[in-house]
């Protein structure tokens, strides 16, 4: 299943968006690091003047089922990508899994407002494109940040990009561009609703945001498609009964409870 | 007869406890429906007094010398004692605070510790999973957190959790690095006491 697609994806991605950028050799997973960045603020500030505001209006005027259904509707659409890429994947539970979903959500479920399906049994197992290109043999992909989208790999974003490309049953939503603008903006807004108030945990959180984002995504979708990530070749196979040695055990710091 | 009965009886009912608090999948369970108990009585005006007590639960259950090693990784190796004891005290304060501000949101939620421990490491370390529902989460989707604990004289401790395969304590390692890189090991534990001293302002 090694597609011409796969060796051809990554260089296009690679050599459209990151040949004008000088490669940093610090991160195993991370060479583009210096663009990533610049994206990574482009977002932040596109973010904090714009997207989160709206965001925030969002959730101040409406009713919280109404942001469940919206959300449901994107969501069924997912399902029918889903579908196509559990077919690529050869996982024909799955994909009839998918069917079923998107089949009961689109009609009793009124357009995919309401996810009847869930609570019917059928699991949720979205499936991206990216995720097929990882089970085709793609496994190890770098760290890539998209512009708007915000953390990717250049496997998940190539993925995404063909997936736009695709007609999909979105394109009976909108039929003109400022349409299609309108979709995708209640999308965004959408998904940032959700997520309001990490942005906060995630500066409290971290020494520097930009590199607790990368690690933790890339940690997380290393799990997800069943990896692990590239090691720093002085970091390799740290063992911690080695490291702590005789300080194993030592009492653990006296820290006065955090006043609130 | 009756009387080896009567002492299997006894042993186990007295051992069976016993060796149940002291097995890590029986820590996590017991420790997690204790803090689930805890947090029900949150009312909105007792938070402080409710994460008090969450915190005097949990904080012991936790190795943070050991956790703070981990995310630190090769740089370690060449900390003194002194550096080791700021460090893993910076770390600590850091984790708390981050941390235990978010723990009201798990009010309600439903936490289901895995019965199958992996053991590894000739049965001197486990990992113990569990899978958290949040039913105020939209698409009430279980969330994986996995917890890895070591054998201690004073019995098991935890040193790593991960949130769907992302660890809570490596995510640092890279932060740490560069920190250690830029200003070596005072470099990092100055920076570790800047975030704790702003997060303090930011609290008050």
């Amino acid at each position: 299943m090694k597609t011409p697609a796969r060796r051809l994806l990554p260089a296009l991605v690679a050599s459209a968006l990151l040949t004008a950028c000088a490669s940093n050799p610090n991160n195993p997973y991370d060479p583009y690091e210096p663009f990533n960045r610049k994206v990574y603020g482009f977002n932040s500030a596109l973010d904090r003047n714009v997207v989160k505001p709206v965001a925030e209006g969002y959730r101040a005027v409406t009713p919280s089922p109404v942001r469940t259904g919206i959300s449901n509707f994107y969501a069924n659409l997912k399902d029918f990508y889903s579908l196509f890429n559990n077919t690529l994947r050869a996982e024909p539970e799955k994909a009839l899994n998918d069917l079923m979903r998107f089949t009961l959500n689109s009609t009793f479920g009124l357009f995919g407002l309401i996810d009847i399906a869930t609570p019917a049994g059928l699991a949720d197992n979205k499936t991206t494109l990216g995720d097929t290109f990882a089970s085709w043999g793609w496994k190890q992909s770098n760290y890539l940040v998209l512009p708007f989208f915000g953390p990717s790999t250049v496997r998940d974003g190539s993925g995404l990009g063909l997936s736009f490309s695709m007609p999909g049953p979105e394109q009976l939503v909108y039929h003109n561009t400022p349409e299609a603008a309108a979709f995708y903006g209640l999308y965004g807004v959408s998904q940032r609703e959700r997520l309001l108030g990490l942005e906060k945990q995630l500066d409290e959180a971290s020494l520097d945001a930009y590199t607790f984002t990368r690690d933790a995504y890339m940690q997380m979708r290393a799990k997800e498609v069943g990896t692990t990530l590239p090691k720093d070749s002085d970091e390799e196979d740290i063992d911690i009964d080695d490291l702590v040695g005789d300080d194993a055990s030592a009492p653990a710091a006296q820290v006065a409870p955090a006043k609130p | 007869m009756k009387k080896y009965l009567i002492a299997a009886l006894v042993l186990f009912g007295l051992c069976t406890p016993a060796l149940a608090t002291d097995t890590p999948q029986s820590l996590i369970q017991d420790t997690s429906a204790q803090v689930l108990d805890m947090l029900k009585k949150e009312d909105g005006k007792n938070t402080a007094k409710v994460r008090g007590q969450v915190e005097a639960l949990v904080i012991p259950k936790f190795d943070f010398t050991r956790m703070t090693a981990l995310a630190v990784g090769r740089g370690w190796r060449d900390a003194t004692p002194e550096q080791k004891q700021a460090l893993t005290r910076e770390f600590q304060t850091m984790l708390v605070r981050t941390y235990s501000g978010t723990m009201t949101r798990f009010k309600n939620a439903q936490i289901d510790v895995k019965p199958n421990v992996l053991l590894n490491n000739e049965g001197r370390e486990a990992t113990v999973r569990s899978e958290v529902v949040v039913p105020s989460s939209k698409d009430n989707k279980p969330v994986a957190i996995d917890y890895v604990l070591y054998k201690t004289a004073a019995g098991w401790k935890v040193f790593n959790v991960s949130v769907e395969g992302a660890s809570l304590v490596t995510v640092y390692r890279n932060q740490f690095g560069d920190e250690i890189r830029k200003g070596g090991i005072d470099g990092l534990i100055r920076a570790l006491q800047d975030k704790n001293a702003k997060l303090t302002r930011g609290a008050a």
